[in-house]
């Protein structure tokens, strides 16, 4: 009896330890819930896009290219200054779609960049992925430059960057806030979805065009033109 | 207030387990005896002292799930020019989660420091049951576990060149955790466990 009645003593300490240890645990959590506002890494509106560090072409040869270089952490909605926005295209040499786009891509690059464009500047990035044939990097130079692309082609040949941003075809587009949230995916089930930065909230885009489809050039005049414009 | 000075909370907590687990704490745990009798023993410094250990090893832990989380909204929490420098670990998506489960490490920490801190309540609550040198084995087992997972850490700050100081606070709580639970599972064996009983057999 006395046995039983030790085991049983033995029974209660651990109970009564795992309250106090599991009380502590949730308190820990709770604040550590009320005082933050994680937002996730990835590529849906309203995520922080993940960033990537690799090599570029930008007309005079390979350089090191950091993502993360171009996001202004501080801007907020309400101060939109000149802080830039980021238009990321994910292209393959070899796809039909990225070459009959290339060249509209180009003169957007070259309209939301200069003085004409009354909104915040747009810095365009190319990732050059291999989904369809064997690429290289002198095939990412040849199309660059028969295109007369001026921003930089990140080479993603091993489709590193493309899998950390859930790209799974070309072209595909993204609008990315100049603190790094990702503002719209052209890839998404409906892609007229945009990032309203001051609700925090998803909205829809309007269709210019009416073709039932949002060209990264409509989400760029939406967007960025939402809080009021910016300076060039 | 300055990261460090709330780093400096969480290191105080280790510092006075640590302390009391020492001969230093033998004066220290005088005051503390008549509020928590058990301190008068040394088996009792050592178990109050682990668990201050274990404790502090949460709260850093906690602190460092914050630190992601606030990171992730685009805040810098612990940024410099130094070596020292938390953001650019804590904040680097290729390192700041837990491999296959892909939580923060921060989370892993709270976890791993709760299941430490229920190892050690349990036995100083019932310190002469039988499951104690099995609790004591689970505990020096667990601690010795987290030493790949240091390991692999410490490897991400090399890479980066850069030293998380809260994270280092976690990982030393967690060394001096195993190292007193060794401790305490050496002196289970020894008569220094239980005086008492030493002292009524005879």
């Amino acid at each position: 009896m006395m046995n039983n009645l030790y085991r049983s003593e033995e029974a209660s300490a651990r109970g009564d330890a795992a309250i106090i240890v599991i009380s502590l645990f949730f308190v820990g959590l709770l604040i550590v819930a009320f005082t933050s506002n994680p937002i996730a890494t990835g590529t849906q509106p309203g995520e922080r896009a993940p960033i990537f560090t690799a090599q570029a072409y930008n007309g005079n040869g390979w350089e090191t290219f950091v993502f993360d270089d171009l996001l202004t952490p501080e801007w907020s909605p309400n101060s939109t200054g000149d802080a830039p926005w980021i238009a990321v295209e994910f292209l393959d040499t070899d796809c039909g779609y990225c070459k009959k786009s290339a060249e509209d891509v180009g003169n957007w690059a070259e309209q939301y960049s200069s003085s004409v464009w009354t909104g915040p500047e747009v810095i365009f990035i190319a990732v050059a992925v291999e989904f369809v044939a064997d690429s290289s990097r002198a095939e990412i130079k040849e199309f660059r430059d028969s295109y007369e692309h001026t921003f930089a082609y990140v080479d993603d040949l091993d489709v590193d960057i493309a899998g950390d941003w859930g790209v799974g075809a070309t072209p595909s587009y993204f609008l990315v806030q100049p603190d790094g949230i990702v503002a719209w995916n052209s890839g998404q089930a409906s892609n007229s979805i945009g990032w309203d930065a001051v609700s925090e909230e998803v909205f829809s885009l309007t269709d210019y065009t009416g073709d039932n489809y949002i060209e990264l050039n409509e989400a760029i005049e939406q967007l960025t033109m939402k809080y009021g414009g910016g300076t060039q | 207030m300055n990261e460090y000075a709330i780093l400096s909370f969480h290191a105080a907590i280790i510092l006075f387990g640590v302390i009391l687990m020492t001969p230093l704490g033998e004066s220290v745990g005088g005051f503390l005896a008549n509020k928590w009798p058990s301190t008068s023993t040394k088996r009792g410094r050592m178990l109050a002292g682990l668990m201050l250990v274990c404790t502090g090893g949460f709260t850093v832990s906690a602190h460092t799930l914050w630190m992601h989380n606030k990171l992730s909204e685009g805040t810098s929490v612990c940024s410099g020019n130094s070596i020292l420098n938390c953001d650019g670990l804590i904040g680097n998506p290729e390192y700041n989660t837990v491999p296959f489960i892909n939580q923060p490490w921060g989370l892993l920490g709270m976890v791993a420091f709760c299941v430490l801190l229920w190892i050690v309540i349990t036995v100083a609550k019932e310190p002469l049951a039988f499951a104690t040198p099995t609790f004591l084995k689970a505990g020096l087992g667990a601690t010795i576990a987290g030493l790949p997972v240091i390991g692999l850490l410490v490897s991400y700050e090399i890479k980066e060149g850069l030293i998380c100081p809260f994270c280092t606070t976690a990982h030393i709580a967690n060394i001096i955790a195993m190292v007193s639970f060794f401790v305490l599972l050496r002196m289970y064996e020894s008569d220094e466990w239980a005086p008492e009983l030493k002292n009524t057999r005879k």
